[in-house]
């Protein structure tokens, strides 16, 4: 990845976007984004950790899910296409409870220092 | 003789590694190659310890169940050893059996804030290069459905691949008839069936 420019001109190969753009990804490229995702899982987990955590026990701790579940909703609403029913599927209150725990789940399995082969073998696999 | 002793942590899950390292295979002091005990310490939960035999099939099941709770799958591991399902999408019921005779079997329920914990863990005792174990010749860390892919992968190829090389065979078989054929001893016949 030779600038920051680059990485945001790649999040748009994303079909649930807005700004979808088909530009074909290489897989050079593919295998950068899983490093960049899987070193953020990294640094991230104990944040990761507590949203989880907080989910389990939501009578106790339910702040921090809310205000996770909050801002992932605003972000979908302001950057992704809301007329995609997949879009809307994440949007739904009473689904994207599982969508979001198990994404949640599979960054929080790789952050070993093998996280980046794990995360491509699930990627692979999905 | 002194037995080494290694701990790796992830939040509110430790693991402990107790052994002695293979001096037949000249390693160092502080390798650990010949495990004696290990044990899993969660917090809130009782301490789980065991054999030797005990900790891959444990820690295989454990990667297996992961495997199947994100892929979408019935998260759901049983073996003679441990059982691993899922009481709901946050809490995993995990039951150890002991392998000594009317021992109840041990009971914990733990949240995806432990299990990611527990995972973390054992993937820093697979990456540790001062551990080793002695583990199965089947790839286990492989996420399952990965493993069954490549079996599907190969039934694919094995059903596809034959008819392929037959007709291609044949293609190439009956092509070589081409230099037998001549298009103008073909004409010379019909000139003389219809000699208008």
């Amino acid at each position: 990845m030779p600038n920051k420019v680059t990485i945001w001109k790649l999040r748009n190969n994303n079909p649930l976007r807005k700004s979808y753009v088909n530009n074909n990804i290489k897989p050079n490229e593919f295998d950068a984004l899983i490093r960049i995702t899987v070193e953020m899982s990294k640094y991230l987990y104990p944040y990761i950790r507590e949203i989880l955590k907080s989910k389990e026990n939501p009578q106790e701790n339910p702040v921090i899910w809310n205000d996770f579940n909050r801002r992932f909703i605003e972000l979908i609403k302001e950057r992704f296409n809301i007329d995609s029913m997949r879009v809307k599927k994440l949007l739904d209150q009473a689904e994207n409870d599982e969508i979001i725990i198990k994404s949640l789940l599979t960054l929080s399995f790789c952050i070993s220092n093998q996280g980046y082969q794990k995360l491509k073998n699930f990627l692979y696999d999905f | 003789m002194m037995q080494n002793k290694l701990s790796f942590y992830q939040s509110s899950v430790s693991l402990e590694i107790i052994g002695l390292p293979d001096y037949s295979n000249n390693e160092n002091k502080d390798q650990i190659s010949i495990i004696s005990q290990w044990k899993l310490t969660i917090i809130d939960k009782p301490l789980i310890e065991g054999k030797i035999e005990h900790l891959w099939p444990i820690m295989n099941a454990f990667y297996i169940y992961s495997n199947l709770l994100i892929k979408n799958e019935i998260p759901l591991f049983e073996s003679k050893l441990i059982d691993i399902k899922a009481d709901n999408l946050h809490i995993h019921n995990i039951v150890l059996k002991s392998s000594k005779p009317n021992v109840k079997p041990l009971i914990l329920k733990i949240g995806n804030s432990l299990l990611s914990d527990t995972i973390n863990c054992f993937d820093q005792l697979n990456e540790s290069p001062k551990v080793r174990i002695k583990k199965p010749d089947v790839p286990n860390n492989f996420p399952m459905k990965l493993r069954y892919g490549l079996n599907k992968k190969n039934k694919f190829f094995n059903f596809f691949i034959p008819p392929l090389i037959a007709i291609c065979s044949l293609i190439l078989f009956s092509s070589s008839f081409i230099y037998f054929y001549n298009p103008f001893e073909n004409i010379e016949k019909k000139e003389l069936i219809n000699p208008e």
